[in-house]
Protein backbone atom coordinates (compact mmCIF):
# COMPACT_ATOMS: atom_id res chain seq x y z
CA UNK A 1 0.00 0.00 0.00
CA UNK A 2 1.49 3.37 -1.10
CA UNK A 3 1.60 6.60 0.82
CA UNK A 4 0.33 10.04 -0.02
CA UNK A 5 3.07 12.49 -1.10
CA UNK A 6 2.49 16.23 -1.47
CA UNK A 7 4.51 17.76 -4.34
CA UNK A 8 4.77 21.57 -4.01
CA UNK A 9 6.41 22.80 -7.22
CA UNK A 10 5.40 25.69 -9.49
CA UNK A 11 6.69 24.19 -12.73
CA UNK A 12 3.99 21.92 -14.17
CA UNK A 13 6.44 19.75 -16.12
CA UNK A 14 8.46 18.93 -13.00
CA UNK A 15 5.35 18.54 -10.82
CA UNK A 16 3.67 16.19 -13.32
CA UNK A 17 6.86 14.21 -13.90
CA UNK A 18 7.30 13.66 -10.18
CA UNK A 19 3.59 12.83 -9.83
CA UNK A 20 3.78 10.17 -12.55
CA UNK A 21 6.95 8.68 -11.17
CA UNK A 22 5.45 8.52 -7.64
CA UNK A 23 2.19 6.98 -8.89
CA UNK A 24 4.14 4.41 -10.88
CA UNK A 25 5.98 3.56 -7.66
CA UNK A 26 2.56 2.95 -6.10
CA UNK A 27 2.33 6.18 -4.12
CA UNK A 28 -0.50 8.71 -4.22
CA UNK A 29 0.84 12.08 -5.41
CA UNK A 30 -0.95 15.38 -4.76
CA UNK A 31 0.32 18.50 -6.54
CA UNK A 32 0.40 22.13 -5.39
CA UNK A 33 1.68 25.08 -7.49
CA UNK A 34 2.75 27.18 -4.52
CA UNK A 35 3.13 27.18 -0.76
CA UNK A 36 -0.36 28.55 -0.10
CA UNK A 37 -2.01 25.75 -2.10
CA UNK A 38 0.17 23.22 -0.32
CA UNK A 39 -1.00 24.59 3.07
CA UNK A 40 -4.64 24.34 1.91
CA UNK A 41 -4.12 20.71 0.93
CA UNK A 42 -2.56 20.02 4.33
CA UNK A 43 -5.57 21.62 6.05
CA UNK A 44 -8.21 19.77 3.98
CA UNK A 45 -9.83 16.60 5.30
CA UNK A 46 -8.53 13.31 3.96
CA UNK A 47 -5.43 11.23 4.45
CA UNK A 48 -2.43 13.11 5.80
CA UNK A 49 0.60 13.12 3.44
CA UNK A 50 3.49 10.99 4.62
CA UNK A 51 6.03 13.27 2.95
CA UNK A 52 6.26 16.70 1.34
CA UNK A 53 8.50 17.40 -1.67
CA UNK A 54 9.08 21.14 -1.63
CA UNK A 55 10.47 23.47 -4.27
CA UNK A 56 12.17 26.57 -2.82
CA UNK A 57 11.35 29.11 -5.54
CA UNK A 58 7.59 29.43 -6.02
CA UNK A 59 5.22 32.36 -6.56
CA UNK A 60 2.61 33.47 -3.97
CA UNK A 61 4.30 31.60 -1.11
CA UNK A 62 7.80 30.21 -1.48
CA UNK A 63 9.27 27.08 0.04
CA UNK A 64 10.80 28.78 3.06
CA UNK A 65 7.53 30.56 3.99
CA UNK A 66 5.58 27.32 3.54
CA UNK A 67 7.98 25.42 5.79
CA UNK A 68 7.71 28.06 8.52
CA UNK A 69 3.89 27.96 8.35
CA UNK A 70 3.80 24.17 8.25
CA UNK A 71 6.00 23.86 11.34
CA UNK A 72 3.54 26.11 13.19
CA UNK A 73 0.50 24.01 12.18
CA UNK A 74 -0.61 21.50 14.80
CA UNK A 75 -0.85 17.96 13.49
CA UNK A 76 1.06 18.88 10.33
CA UNK A 77 4.39 20.03 11.77
CA UNK A 78 5.90 16.54 11.95
CA UNK A 79 5.40 15.66 8.27
CA UNK A 80 8.92 15.24 6.88
CA UNK A 81 9.98 17.63 4.10
CA UNK A 82 12.48 17.15 1.29
CA UNK A 83 13.53 20.33 -0.48
CA UNK A 84 14.68 20.89 -4.07
CA UNK A 85 16.75 23.88 -4.88
CA UNK A 86 18.73 25.32 -7.73
CA UNK A 87 20.95 26.81 -5.03
CA UNK A 88 24.31 25.15 -4.77
CA UNK A 89 24.70 25.85 -1.11
CA UNK A 90 22.32 23.21 0.16
CA UNK A 91 23.66 22.90 3.68
CA UNK A 92 22.47 26.43 4.44
CA UNK A 93 18.90 25.53 3.40
CA UNK A 94 19.11 22.29 5.35
CA UNK A 95 20.08 24.11 8.55
CA UNK A 96 17.76 27.08 8.10
CA UNK A 97 14.57 25.11 7.39
CA UNK A 98 15.13 22.02 9.55
CA UNK A 99 14.15 19.76 6.67
CA UNK A 100 14.85 16.05 6.32
CA UNK A 101 16.64 16.19 2.97
CA UNK A 102 17.81 18.59 0.27
CA UNK A 103 18.34 17.88 -3.43
CA UNK A 104 20.04 20.05 -5.99
CA UNK A 105 18.27 20.54 -9.33
CA UNK A 106 18.47 18.72 -11.73
CA UNK A 107 17.29 15.96 -9.41
CA UNK A 108 19.15 12.66 -9.10
CA UNK A 109 16.10 10.42 -9.40
CA UNK A 110 17.48 7.19 -7.99
CA UNK A 111 18.64 8.91 -4.80
CA UNK A 112 15.40 10.88 -4.58
CA UNK A 113 13.31 7.71 -4.93
CA UNK A 114 15.39 5.97 -2.28
CA UNK A 115 14.86 8.88 0.09
CA UNK A 116 11.12 9.01 -0.63
CA UNK A 117 10.87 5.26 -0.04
CA UNK A 118 12.68 5.60 3.28
CA UNK A 119 10.21 8.19 4.58
CA UNK A 120 7.05 6.71 3.05
CA UNK A 121 7.68 3.15 4.19
CA UNK A 122 8.60 4.33 7.66
CA UNK A 123 5.35 6.28 7.89
CA UNK B 1 56.96 93.27 -26.03
CA UNK B 2 54.90 94.43 -23.11
CA UNK B 3 55.26 97.97 -21.94
CA UNK B 4 54.78 98.78 -18.30
CA UNK B 5 51.51 100.59 -17.91
CA UNK B 6 50.94 103.50 -15.65
CA UNK B 7 47.25 103.14 -14.80
CA UNK B 8 46.95 106.64 -13.57
CA UNK B 9 47.65 108.02 -17.04
CA UNK B 10 44.98 105.84 -18.74
CA UNK B 11 41.25 106.50 -19.00
CA UNK B 12 38.89 103.84 -17.70
CA UNK B 13 37.98 103.00 -21.31
CA UNK B 14 41.62 102.49 -22.29
CA UNK B 15 42.12 100.29 -19.29
CA UNK B 16 39.10 98.18 -20.24
CA UNK B 17 40.44 97.72 -23.77
CA UNK B 18 43.83 96.65 -22.40
CA UNK B 19 42.19 94.21 -20.02
CA UNK B 20 40.12 92.55 -22.74
CA UNK B 21 43.06 92.45 -25.14
CA UNK B 22 45.34 90.74 -22.67
CA UNK B 23 42.90 88.09 -21.41
CA UNK B 24 44.16 84.75 -22.70
CA UNK B 25 41.77 82.15 -21.26
CA UNK B 26 38.66 83.64 -22.83
CA UNK B 27 37.94 84.66 -26.42
CA UNK B 28 36.28 88.08 -26.02
CA UNK B 29 35.11 89.99 -29.07
CA UNK B 30 32.42 92.27 -30.37
CA UNK B 31 29.92 91.29 -33.04
CA UNK B 32 27.90 93.76 -35.14
CA UNK B 33 24.09 93.65 -35.10
CA UNK B 34 24.41 91.90 -38.51
CA UNK B 35 26.61 89.19 -37.00
CA UNK B 36 30.06 90.29 -38.24
CA UNK B 37 33.14 90.19 -36.04
CA UNK B 38 34.32 93.68 -35.03
CA UNK B 39 37.18 93.05 -32.57
CA UNK B 40 39.57 90.27 -31.53
CA UNK B 41 41.60 89.63 -28.36
CA UNK B 42 44.59 87.46 -27.41
CA UNK B 43 42.33 84.74 -26.02
CA UNK B 44 40.31 84.60 -29.24
CA UNK B 45 43.51 84.27 -31.27
CA UNK B 46 44.77 81.43 -29.06
CA UNK B 47 41.47 79.63 -28.90
CA UNK B 48 40.30 79.88 -32.49
CA UNK B 49 43.63 80.27 -34.32
CA UNK B 50 42.77 83.35 -36.42
CA UNK B 51 44.65 86.65 -36.31
CA UNK B 52 42.61 89.84 -36.05
CA UNK B 53 43.48 90.70 -39.67
CA UNK B 54 42.06 87.39 -40.87
CA UNK B 55 38.79 87.41 -38.99
CA UNK B 56 37.58 90.95 -38.30
CA UNK B 57 34.71 91.66 -40.69
CA UNK B 58 33.90 87.97 -41.20
CA UNK B 59 30.51 86.51 -40.14
CA UNK B 60 30.42 84.92 -36.70
CA UNK B 61 29.05 81.75 -38.33
CA UNK B 62 32.64 80.92 -39.35
CA UNK B 63 33.16 79.36 -35.90
CA UNK B 64 30.19 77.03 -36.15
CA UNK B 65 30.07 73.50 -37.53
CA UNK B 66 28.48 72.96 -40.93
CA UNK B 67 25.46 71.26 -39.31
CA UNK B 68 24.90 74.13 -36.90
CA UNK B 69 25.22 76.67 -39.75
CA UNK B 70 22.66 74.76 -41.80
CA UNK B 71 20.34 74.63 -38.81
CA UNK B 72 20.65 78.42 -38.48
CA UNK B 73 22.14 78.26 -34.99
CA UNK B 74 24.44 81.35 -35.29
CA UNK B 75 21.54 83.63 -36.26
CA UNK B 76 19.20 82.03 -33.71
CA UNK B 77 21.60 82.61 -30.81
CA UNK B 78 22.07 86.29 -31.76
CA UNK B 79 18.29 86.69 -32.05
CA UNK B 80 17.74 85.19 -28.60
CA UNK B 81 20.46 87.43 -27.14
CA UNK B 82 18.84 90.45 -28.79
CA UNK B 83 15.40 89.49 -27.43
CA UNK B 84 16.38 88.39 -23.95
CA UNK B 85 19.50 90.48 -23.33
CA UNK B 86 21.85 87.52 -23.21
CA UNK B 87 22.18 83.84 -24.03
CA UNK B 88 24.40 81.13 -22.60
CA UNK B 89 25.11 77.95 -24.51
CA UNK B 90 27.57 75.10 -24.96
CA UNK B 91 28.48 73.29 -28.14
CA UNK B 92 31.10 72.21 -30.62
CA UNK B 93 32.86 75.07 -32.45
CA UNK B 94 35.51 74.97 -35.18
CA UNK B 95 39.04 76.40 -35.11
CA UNK B 96 40.90 77.87 -38.06
CA UNK B 97 42.64 74.52 -38.70
CA UNK B 98 39.27 72.71 -38.78
CA UNK B 99 39.67 71.03 -35.37
CA UNK B 100 36.74 71.19 -32.98
CA UNK B 101 36.54 72.32 -29.39
CA UNK B 102 33.72 72.31 -26.86
CA UNK B 103 32.79 75.93 -26.28
CA UNK B 104 31.07 77.52 -23.32
CA UNK B 105 29.58 80.69 -24.83
CA UNK B 106 27.92 83.81 -23.40
CA UNK B 107 26.48 86.34 -25.86
CA UNK B 108 25.32 89.67 -24.40
CA UNK B 109 23.34 92.22 -26.40
CA UNK B 110 24.78 95.74 -26.23
CA UNK B 111 22.25 98.58 -26.40
CA UNK B 112 22.67 102.37 -26.24
CA UNK B 113 20.74 104.72 -23.93
CA UNK B 114 17.80 104.75 -26.36
CA UNK B 115 17.69 100.99 -26.34
CA UNK B 116 18.87 100.53 -29.91
CA UNK B 117 20.92 97.38 -30.55
CA UNK B 118 24.56 98.28 -31.07
CA UNK B 119 25.88 94.77 -31.37
CA UNK B 120 26.93 91.87 -29.12
CA UNK B 121 29.76 90.99 -26.79
CA UNK B 122 30.69 87.36 -27.14
CA UNK B 123 32.76 85.48 -24.55
CA UNK B 124 33.85 81.95 -25.35
CA UNK B 125 35.79 79.51 -23.21
CA UNK B 126 37.33 76.17 -24.25
CA UNK B 127 35.75 73.42 -22.08
CA UNK B 128 36.87 70.47 -24.23
CA UNK B 129 38.64 68.77 -21.30
CA UNK B 130 35.56 68.96 -19.11
CA UNK B 131 33.37 67.74 -21.97
CA UNK B 132 35.64 64.75 -22.57
CA UNK B 133 35.59 63.88 -18.85
CA UNK B 134 31.80 64.10 -18.85
CA UNK B 135 31.53 61.94 -21.96
CA UNK B 136 33.91 59.45 -20.38
CA UNK B 137 31.79 59.38 -17.23
CA UNK B 138 28.59 58.83 -19.24
CA UNK B 139 30.23 56.02 -21.18
CA UNK B 140 31.36 54.41 -17.94
CA UNK B 141 27.89 54.65 -16.40
CA UNK B 142 26.35 53.17 -19.56
CA UNK B 143 28.90 50.35 -19.60
CA UNK B 144 28.22 49.56 -15.94
CA UNK B 145 24.48 49.56 -16.57
CA UNK B 146 24.94 47.24 -19.55
CA UNK B 147 27.00 44.89 -17.35
CA UNK B 148 24.38 44.97 -14.62
CA UNK B 149 21.59 44.18 -17.11
CA UNK B 150 23.62 41.36 -18.59
CA UNK B 151 24.28 39.80 -15.18
CA UNK B 152 20.62 40.14 -14.27
CA UNK B 153 19.74 38.45 -17.56
CA UNK B 154 22.26 35.66 -16.93
CA UNK B 155 20.78 35.05 -13.50
CA UNK B 156 17.19 34.90 -14.76
CA UNK B 157 18.10 32.90 -17.87
CA UNK B 158 20.02 30.27 -15.94
CA UNK B 159 17.14 29.77 -13.50
CA UNK B 160 14.65 29.54 -16.35
CA UNK B 161 16.82 27.13 -18.34
CA UNK B 162 17.26 24.85 -15.37
CA UNK B 163 13.54 24.28 -14.83
CA UNK B 164 12.69 22.42 -18.09
CA UNK B 165 16.04 20.65 -17.84
CA UNK B 166 15.01 19.28 -14.45
CA UNK B 167 11.79 17.86 -15.93
CA UNK B 168 13.72 16.38 -18.87
CA UNK B 169 16.28 14.75 -16.58
CA UNK B 170 13.54 13.31 -14.37
CA UNK B 171 11.85 11.67 -17.35
CA UNK B 172 15.13 10.30 -18.69
CA UNK B 173 16.22 8.97 -15.31
CA UNK B 174 12.82 7.33 -14.88
CA UNK B 175 13.20 5.70 -18.29
CA UNK B 176 16.65 4.45 -17.39
CA UNK B 177 15.43 2.92 -14.13
CA UNK B 178 12.48 1.23 -15.84
CA UNK B 179 14.58 -0.06 -18.72
CA UNK B 180 17.31 -1.37 -16.44
CA UNK B 181 16.75 -4.83 -17.89
CA UNK B 182 16.39 -3.70 -21.52
CA UNK B 183 18.95 -4.23 -24.24
CA UNK B 184 22.31 -2.51 -24.00
CA UNK B 185 21.77 -0.18 -26.94
CA UNK B 186 18.76 1.52 -25.39
CA UNK B 187 20.59 1.81 -22.08
CA UNK B 188 23.51 3.39 -23.91
CA UNK B 189 21.31 5.92 -25.66
CA UNK B 190 19.53 6.97 -22.51
CA UNK B 191 22.90 7.27 -20.83
CA UNK B 192 24.10 9.52 -23.62
CA UNK B 193 20.99 11.71 -23.39
CA UNK B 194 21.46 11.97 -19.62
CA UNK B 195 25.10 12.97 -19.99
CA UNK B 196 24.12 15.69 -22.47
CA UNK B 197 21.63 16.94 -19.91
CA UNK B 198 24.34 16.92 -17.25
CA UNK B 199 26.63 18.93 -19.51
CA UNK B 200 23.88 21.44 -20.08
CA UNK B 201 23.29 21.65 -16.33
CA UNK B 202 27.01 22.31 -15.80
CA UNK B 203 26.99 25.09 -18.40
CA UNK B 204 23.94 26.67 -16.77
CA UNK B 205 25.68 26.44 -13.39
CA UNK B 206 28.70 28.24 -14.84
CA UNK B 207 26.49 31.05 -16.19
CA UNK B 208 24.82 31.38 -12.82
CA UNK B 209 28.22 31.49 -11.11
CA UNK B 210 29.34 34.31 -13.39
CA UNK B 211 26.22 36.27 -12.52
CA UNK B 212 26.86 35.59 -8.82
CA UNK B 213 30.50 36.63 -9.03
CA UNK B 214 29.81 39.93 -10.74
CA UNK B 215 27.01 40.85 -8.35
CA UNK B 216 29.15 39.83 -5.37
CA UNK B 217 26.85 36.97 -4.42
CA UNK B 218 29.44 34.20 -4.69
CA UNK B 219 29.87 33.26 -1.04
CA UNK B 220 31.84 30.49 0.58
CA UNK B 221 30.72 28.15 3.34
CA UNK B 222 33.88 26.94 4.98
CA UNK B 223 34.01 23.64 6.78
CA UNK B 224 37.04 21.60 7.79
CA UNK B 225 37.97 18.70 5.51
CA UNK B 226 40.93 16.77 4.18
CA UNK B 227 41.95 18.39 0.90
CA UNK B 228 43.65 15.26 -0.42
CA UNK B 229 40.48 13.20 0.12
CA UNK B 230 38.38 15.74 -1.76
CA UNK B 231 40.85 15.92 -4.67
CA UNK B 232 41.03 12.12 -4.75
CA UNK B 233 37.23 11.82 -4.89
CA UNK B 234 36.98 14.17 -7.86
CA UNK B 235 39.76 12.33 -9.70
CA UNK B 236 37.92 9.08 -8.97
CA UNK B 237 34.69 10.53 -10.44
CA UNK B 238 36.63 11.41 -13.59
CA UNK B 239 38.15 7.96 -14.07
CA UNK B 240 35.70 6.71 -16.72
CA UNK B 241 35.57 10.06 -18.56
CA UNK B 242 39.39 10.10 -18.57
CA UNK B 243 39.50 6.57 -19.93
CA UNK B 244 37.09 7.61 -22.70
CA UNK B 245 39.33 10.58 -23.53
CA UNK B 246 42.36 8.28 -23.63
CA UNK B 247 43.97 10.06 -20.67
CA UNK B 248 45.82 8.08 -18.09
CA UNK B 249 45.18 9.85 -14.77
CA UNK B 250 47.93 9.76 -12.17
CA UNK B 251 47.50 11.08 -8.66
CA UNK B 252 50.11 12.05 -6.08
CA UNK B 253 48.68 13.27 -2.82
CA UNK B 254 50.39 14.28 0.38
CA UNK B 255 47.97 13.08 3.06
CA UNK B 256 46.71 15.00 6.06
CA UNK B 257 46.32 18.51 4.60
CA UNK B 258 43.28 19.56 6.60
CA UNK B 259 41.85 23.05 6.60
CA UNK B 260 38.61 25.02 6.32
CA UNK B 261 37.47 25.71 2.76
CA UNK B 262 34.20 25.57 0.85
CA UNK B 263 34.29 21.92 -0.11
CA UNK B 264 31.87 22.07 -3.06
CA UNK B 265 33.68 25.06 -4.52
CA UNK B 266 37.15 23.52 -4.10
CA UNK B 267 35.86 20.36 -5.77
CA UNK B 268 34.58 22.58 -8.57
CA UNK B 269 38.12 23.96 -9.01
CA UNK B 270 39.48 20.42 -9.42
CA UNK B 271 36.62 19.53 -11.79
CA UNK B 272 37.28 22.61 -13.94
CA UNK B 273 41.02 22.03 -14.14
CA UNK B 274 40.57 18.32 -14.93
CA UNK B 275 37.90 19.02 -17.58
CA UNK B 276 40.23 21.57 -19.10
CA UNK B 277 43.16 19.14 -19.10
CA UNK B 278 41.03 16.43 -20.73
CA UNK B 279 39.70 18.84 -23.34
CA UNK B 280 43.15 19.97 -24.48
CA UNK B 281 45.27 16.99 -23.58
CA UNK B 282 43.06 14.18 -24.89
CA UNK B 283 44.95 11.00 -25.61
CA UNK B 284 47.85 11.81 -23.27
CA UNK B 285 48.51 11.35 -19.53
CA UNK B 286 47.30 13.86 -16.93
CA UNK B 287 49.03 14.22 -13.59
CA UNK B 288 47.33 15.62 -10.49
CA UNK B 289 49.55 16.40 -7.50
CA UNK B 290 48.81 17.89 -4.10
CA UNK B 291 51.44 18.80 -1.54
CA UNK B 292 52.15 21.16 1.31
CA UNK B 293 53.91 24.31 0.26
CA UNK B 294 55.04 26.54 3.11
CA UNK B 295 51.96 27.34 5.20
CA UNK B 296 49.65 26.47 2.32
CA UNK B 297 48.73 23.73 -0.12
CA UNK B 298 49.79 23.47 -3.74
CA UNK B 299 47.68 21.65 -6.30
CA UNK B 300 49.08 20.96 -9.75
CA UNK B 301 47.22 19.68 -12.80
CA UNK B 302 49.49 18.96 -15.72
CA UNK B 303 48.42 17.79 -19.17
CA UNK B 304 50.38 16.92 -22.31
CA UNK B 305 48.27 18.96 -24.72
CA UNK B 306 49.49 21.82 -26.92
CA UNK B 307 50.07 24.13 -23.93
CA UNK B 308 48.90 27.75 -23.68
CA UNK B 309 50.28 30.49 -25.98
CA UNK B 310 52.50 32.78 -23.89
CA UNK B 311 50.29 35.83 -24.54
CA UNK B 312 47.23 33.97 -23.14
CA UNK B 313 48.71 32.66 -19.88
CA UNK B 314 47.07 35.41 -17.82
CA UNK B 315 44.16 36.29 -20.09
CA UNK B 316 42.56 32.82 -19.93
CA UNK B 317 41.46 33.50 -16.34
CA UNK B 318 39.35 36.47 -17.49
CA UNK B 319 35.62 36.35 -18.01
CA UNK B 320 34.48 34.88 -21.36
CA UNK B 321 38.16 34.66 -22.37
CA UNK B 322 39.67 31.75 -24.17
CA UNK B 323 43.08 31.06 -25.51
CA UNK B 324 43.39 31.92 -29.21
CA UNK B 325 44.21 28.30 -29.94
CA UNK B 326 41.05 27.32 -28.12
CA UNK B 327 38.37 28.68 -30.46
CA UNK B 328 37.65 25.36 -32.12
CA UNK B 329 37.21 23.64 -28.75
CA UNK B 330 33.93 25.37 -27.96
CA UNK B 331 32.65 26.04 -24.47
CA UNK B 332 31.75 29.34 -22.91
CA UNK B 333 35.20 30.13 -21.62
CA UNK B 334 33.88 30.39 -18.06
CA UNK B 335 35.55 27.47 -16.28
CA UNK B 336 38.92 29.10 -15.64
CA UNK B 337 37.31 32.42 -14.73
CA UNK B 338 35.11 30.73 -12.11
CA UNK B 339 38.16 28.74 -10.94
CA UNK B 340 40.14 31.95 -10.51
CA UNK B 341 37.31 33.61 -8.56
CA UNK B 342 36.87 30.62 -6.24
CA UNK B 343 40.59 30.37 -5.52
CA UNK B 344 40.93 34.15 -5.03
CA UNK B 345 37.87 34.06 -2.73
CA UNK B 346 39.80 31.61 -0.54
CA UNK B 347 42.82 33.92 -0.49
CA UNK B 348 44.77 31.78 -2.94
CA UNK B 349 46.24 32.10 -6.43
CA UNK B 350 45.97 30.13 -9.65
CA UNK B 351 48.37 30.38 -12.55
CA UNK B 352 48.98 28.69 -15.86
CA UNK B 353 52.43 27.75 -17.15
CA UNK B 354 53.81 25.80 -20.03
CA UNK B 355 55.48 22.75 -18.59
CA UNK B 356 59.01 21.90 -19.68
CA UNK B 357 58.61 19.08 -22.17
CA UNK B 358 55.22 20.33 -23.40
CA UNK B 359 51.68 20.58 -22.06
CA UNK B 360 49.99 23.02 -19.73
CA UNK B 361 50.62 23.13 -15.99
CA UNK B 362 48.00 24.77 -13.76
CA UNK B 363 49.11 25.58 -10.23
CA UNK B 364 46.67 26.44 -7.42
CA UNK B 365 48.10 27.75 -4.16
CA UNK B 366 45.64 27.73 -1.28
CA UNK B 367 46.21 29.02 2.22
CA UNK B 368 45.47 26.34 4.82
CA UNK B 369 43.13 27.82 7.40
CA UNK B 370 43.99 26.31 10.78
CA UNK B 371 41.23 24.13 12.18
CA UNK B 372 40.41 24.55 15.87
CA UNK B 373 40.32 21.71 18.40
CA UNK B 374 36.51 21.62 18.16
CA UNK B 375 36.86 20.82 14.47
CA UNK B 376 35.51 24.20 13.51
CA UNK B 377 37.29 27.08 11.91
CA UNK B 378 39.49 29.05 14.25
CA UNK B 379 38.30 32.58 14.76
CA UNK B 380 40.40 35.43 13.40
Amino acid sequence: MGSRVLVAEDDAAIRDSLGEILEDAGDDAVGACNGRQALEILGAPGPRPALILLDMTMPVMDGAAFRTAQRATAGRAEIPVIVFSADRDLSRIFDALHVQGVFHKPLPLAELLATIARFCRAA
Amino acid sequence: METPVNHNQLTLEQRAVLLVDSVRDYAIFFVSPQGRIESWNAGARMLKGYTAAEIVGEPVSRFYTAEDREAGLPERLLRIAAEQGRVETEGWRVRRDGSRFWADVVITALRDEKGDLQGFAKITRDRTDRKRLEEERVRRVQAEEALRLRDQFLSIASHELRTPLTALQLQLEDLRLRLAGADGKIQQRIGRALRSGERMAALIDALLDVARISTGRLTFTREPFDLGEAVGEVVERFSSAAANAGCELSLEIEPGIVGAWDRLRIEQVVVNLLSNAMKFGAGAPIRVALQRCGAGARLEVRDHGPGVPAEDLVRIFGRFERSTSERHHGGLGLGLYVTHEIVAGHGGTVEARNAPGGGALFIVQLPVEPVGADGGRKAG
